[in-house]
């Protein structure tokens, strides 16, 4: 429209302004003219000096003023300005097409349309369209892409199934295969919509090199009006069987402002988790968190989704889908109590045979005197609490009851400190008369890895306790472990409802990095932190400070049935023994890849103390979707101590196991199984609106333009002016330039009237 | 001068006096131990003593009303749970706290009904003479719910066929569960102390039949805690009561000691 509008008043686009250089050319008789020009300006000036009649000066001033413009526009044109471009030469430049072949291309957002149809209409074949604007100037080479680019030359080689869009990799490809040719541009039609993970500065950059033009067209909207998206799940990567897990969900829709939906989790099918949600307001993402409980072994992909509402232009991104290898394995938590008491019993019994947590406990019943149960044998623990790392190492996680500093030596201080540092264990220590500073941790290799400051001279008074009444934070009510009911509300009511508990350990201040998941309210209506986290080093630390958290479970007002008591703890030493790693510990850089693209896998491998081996012998047997068994040896990565990698070639879609072995010297160090999937992602669908941000930036940052589909009229001749490639110099007249013409008419009209209304004839 | 009849008299009511003045301390001794009613104690002795609770260990005395009170509705001086209260409770307890780590109470009895909502505070119970043992609707319902959450009650101090009383009170309060023997192999008598073989003549009431120990696992499963322990023919109360005195031999005393140690520790860990 702009456009138009110009090229009627300056008979050129504005692409050729900004492209040109302006220039005069001057003859011999410009310069008479000039003279002749000179003489009449002095003649005008003298002529406004002396004019009688009832004009001002002002009025003098003005209409010489405008006298002078007619001159000086006169004596402009007499010097024949010029506007020189660089023109491209018909038929002796190429210009590169860039098709985008990606599965966002088919959704139907204009006008009912999919955003395809713009391209099979426009490029399709070469007598219709932009196409054949183009083939009569340029020799046109088409390309489409979707993850890569390739050469195309027929209309049905677009299948508009792409997976991804990768556009920096389509540009940098196209650049090199057309490099040496004179090129005079690049046109890329695409919606925009990049699922590259690399940015396209490289990209960018590569194109500014060459000074090669990019002119963009964006197809599709850029907002889709009805439709609501899924955004990003994240999960961990693996959970123990029968965790209740807390992920967060984020929703953001346009055009369902406030209406109700369904959020569903299905476990491969089976529905573990159902709420209902009202819509965050358009264009604002909203956390949504969600609670459900993975009780089926092995590799689990879970999808979160909303069922597609009506008049949604796009239902792909209503689900997501998120992978977590569930764990069914005993997990061994030490506990280590120091003196006989119902919290020990309680904590033992919140924990049923045969679940995957195995406490195996160590209690102290009199000086020198040990209990031990839950031991796999005689000979565990035989020797009180472990004075190897080895032995202590065995464990997945600690826990530290009523026991003072005394009873451990030195030695045994630092490898607890070593154990979640160094191993990445979880270390919790309970509340009682002999735990914390009133224990004498205070200054200990312990106290730097709790989540609480210890302080030797503030201690609760001897025989004195707290009585408080629990209740969760706002940092611990996102998290499972404070989760006592259904639903946030129902929890919170339980909370409310649940008996006072006694504190005898005195803690006024956490560490900076903690999070205080559970506060008491004692009867001073003060507050203190009851239940408090960090992370620590490899590992994580807790601090509760309750000692007889077993009223919860005894109380007269508990039901028998009730499991109020036993879901806590099962949740806190899940949490507890959650992500700690093994000694042979597998990692994946992508959980999903693309059927045909290498997997890394990599692995951590560590000796019995945890300190990371670089000569161990670690192979990774695959099995394929299909059943074929593979081997591959890993090998250290020579930068990393202790990590090991190898790249497994992926060729069928489906689920992949790798089983890691890692032997050193003959002897076993262990193993490992995780999974990981070859299949075509879905980002296509996500954030799938015109992204008209990206597109401009492509053609500006290089030296091109972008466009809309209904303004590219102009784009053809567009091209011919980047002023690359085979070129001439075009030279333009600018003198006759319609807008000259109405300028000079116009200042004309201008002086005589106001000479009418001044007065002068 | 007083004529030697009248010596004679003198002497038999003097007599008489001194016998029934000793009869009458020998059945305050009978009834109330040898030191009376321990006035020199202190505080927390009456039989309404509830210990505040404060995080720990307390013996708990489990108070009941016997068939006959309820029926009479006269009440004995000294009760048949009270027998051995409080110096049984305060000897026991401090046994417990010199060999072991158990932070108590010792210097508050507990006497606790079966009904009252603090009795949930205190998961480990003791009751005296189950033979008389008698309880409400509310009683049974309370225990029930103690011992289903995780409390665990030690019965002591009956012989002969008191037994039939227990076995008829427990079946009210859990109508499924069941008594069974003890061998000296179950955990609770290693708990602690090794107590490798249960002689059946070492039971304070030895003359009436062998000392025997009985036990109600959760579910009746042998292989899962305890939930009650009742030592047949046997008082420990009376032993730990006399344990300072002369009157019982240290042997005895000191097995008794074991026996509850083993019994508390148990219940504090299982």
């Amino acid at each position: 429209m702009f456009d138009a509008l110009f090229k009627t008043f300056f008979e050129l686009s504005p692409v050729v302004f900004s492209q040109g250089e302006f220039r005069f050319a001057a003859s011999p008789g410009s310069y008479l003219a000039a003279a002749a020009i000179a003489v009449a300006a002095g003649l005008t000036v003298v002529a406004y000096r002396q004019t009688q009649g009832n004009a001002r000066t002002r009025d003098r001033v003005a209409l010489a003023g405008i006298r002078l413009a007619i001159l000086g526009i006169i004596l402009v044109c007499m010097f024949r300005p010029l506007l020189v471009v660089k023109a491209a030469v018909p038929q002796q430049n190429f210009v590169g097409v860039l098709l985008d072949d990606s599965r966002s291309m088919l959704i139907a957002d204009v006008d009912g349309q999919p955003r395809s149809s713009y391209v099979k209409n426009e490029f399709g074949a070469t007598d219709r369209g932009l196409l054949k604007a183009l083939s009569e100037r340029f020799t046109v080479r088409t390309f489409r892409f979707s993850s890569a680019p390739a050469r195309t030359t027929q209309d049905s080689e677009l299948t508009f199934g792409g997976s991804q869009s990768r556009l920096g990799a389509a540009l940098s490809g196209v650049r090199q295969e057309l490099a040496g040719l004179p090129v005079a541009g690049l046109v890329m039609i695409s919606d925009g919509a990049d699922t590259a993970d690399s940015a396209l500065g490289e990209a960018i950059l590569g194109l500014k090199a060459e000074s090669l033009p990019v002119f963009t067209i964006g197809v599709g909207r850029e907002t889709l009006s009805k439709d609501i998206q899924v955004g990003r799940v994240v999960t961990p990567k693996t959970a123990l069987k029968g965790t209740t897990l807390m992920v967060d969900v984020v929703l953001s829709q346009s055009g369902y402002d406030g209406q109700k939906v369904t959020l569903d989790v299905e476990d491969e099918g089976t529905l573990v988790s159902t709420q209902e949600i009202t819509l965050p307001d358009a264009g604002t993402p909203a956390s949504i968190p969600v609670r459900f409980t993975v009780t089926e072994a092995g590799p689990r992909s879970l999808r979160f989704r909303v069922s597609p509402q009506a008049g949604e232009l796009v239902t792909e991104n209503n689900a997501r889908e998120a992978l977590i290898d569930v764990r069914d394995r005993k997990e061994k938590i030490l506990y280590f109590e120091g003196e006989p008491r119902f919290e020990y019993k309680f904590i033992r019994r919140a924990i049923p045979e045969g679940d995957n947590i195995i406490v195996t406990s160590l209690i102290r019943t009199a000086d020198n005197k040990y209990m031990r149960q839950g031991v796999d044998g005689p000979d565990e623990l035989v020797a009180a609490f472990p004075k190897t790392r080895e032995e202590l190492f065995a464990y997945r996680s600690l826990i530290i009851g009523s026991l003072e500093a005394a009873a451990l030596t030195g030695d045994q201080h630092r490898m607890i400190s070593e154990f979640v540092d160094r191993r990445g264990g979880g270390l919790l220590m309970l509340g009682g008369p002999r735990a914390f500073a009133e224990g004498g941790y205070a200054g200990t290799a312990v106290a730097d890895v709790l989540p609480v400051v210890l302080d030797r001279t503030k201690l609760q008074a001897k025989g004195t306790v707290m009585r408080l009444t629990v209740k969760p934070t706002r940092a611990g009510a996102a998290t499972a472990v404070t989760q006592l009911g259904a639903n946030d509300a129902a929890s919170a009511e339980r909370w409310n409802t649940l008996p006072r508990v006694t504190a005898v350990n005195r803690i006024d201040s956490v560490k900076p990095g903690a999070t205080v998941l559970l506060t008491g309210t004692d009867e001073s209506r003060a507050e203190k932190p009851m239940l408090i986290f960090q992370r620590y080093g490899r590992g994580k630390s807790f601090a509760f400070l309750p000692q007889d958290s077993w009223n919860w479970q005894m109380d007269a007002s508990i039901p028998v049935e009730d499991m109020t008591h036993e879901n806590y703890w099962r949740q806190l030493l899940r949490w507890l023994v959650d992500g700690v790693p093994d000694q042979v510990e597998p990692a994946l850089t992508t959980e999903r890849v693309e059927p045909g693209e290498a997997a890394t896998l990599t692995a951590n491998i560590v000796d019995p103390s945890f300190v990371e081996l670089n000569d161990a012998t670690v192979m990774a047997t695959i099995t394929a979707p299909d059943g074929t068994i593979s081997d591959a040896a890993m090998s250290w990565d020579g930068e990393h101590a202790g990590q090991y990698t190898v790249s497994i070639p992926t060729a069928a879609p489906g689920w992949y196991e790798a089983k890691i072995d890692a032997t050193r010297q003959g002897k076993l160090v262990g193993s490992a199984v995780t999974h990981f999937r070859a299949a075509p992602g879905d980002a296509e669908y996500f954030d799938a609106t015109m992204h008209a941000g990206t597109l401009r930036r492509i053609s500006e940052e290089t030296g091109g333009r972008f466009y809309d589909p209904a303004n590219t009229s102009t784009l053809a001749d567009d091209l011919r002016y980047t002023g690359r490639g085979v070129t001439t110099v075009e030279e333009h007249e600018l003198w006759h330039m319609p807008i000259v013409l109405l300028l000079l008419v116009g200042l004309m009209c201008a002086e005589w009237g106001y000479r009418r209304v001044v007065g002068l004839a | 001068m007083l004529s030697a009849w009248r010596k004679l008299a003198l002497l038999v009511v003097a007599g008489v006096l001194a016998i029934a003045g000793l009869a009458d301390v020998l059945v305050e001794a009978r009834q109330e131990g040898f030191f009376g009613r321990e006035r020199r104690r202190g505080p927390e002795i009456s039989y309404d003593a509830k210990a505040e609770y404060d995080g720990r260990f307390s013996f708990t005395r489990v108070r009941y009303s016997t068939a006959s009170e309820l029926a009479s509705g006269r009440f004995r001086r000294e009760p048949t749970w009270a027998h051995d209260f409080p110096r049984a409770d305060f000897n026991f307890l401090k046994i417990l706290g010199e060999l072991t780590f158990v932070a108590s109470f010792v210097d508050q009895g507990n006497v606790l009904t079966l009904d009252d909502p603090d009795l949930a505070r205190f998961p480990i119970a003791y009751m005296s003479e189950p033979g008389f043992w008698t309880m409400s609707e509310a009683e049974a319902a309370g225990l029930r719910a103690y011992l289903l959450k995780g409390g665990f009650i030690i019965f002591d101090d009956f012989r002969g066929n008191h037994i039939q009383n227990l076995f008829v009170q427990m079946r009210q309060v859990l109508p499924d569960a069941r008594f069974q023997r003890l061998d000296a192999t179950h955990p609770v008598f290693h708990s602690f102390f090794e107590i490798n073989a249960l002689d059946p003549r070492s039971g304070y009431y030895s003359d009436e039949g062998d000392a025997e120990w009985w036990g109600i696992f959760e579910d009746n499963d042998t292989r899962k805690r305890l939930i009650a322990i009742a030592n047949n023919n046997h008082d420990l109360g009376e032993l730990w009561e006399y344990s300072d005195t002369g009157y019982v031999p240290v042997d005895l005393s000191n097995e008794a000691y074991k026996f509850g140690v083993n019994y508390v520790i148990y219940g504090l860990t299982h």
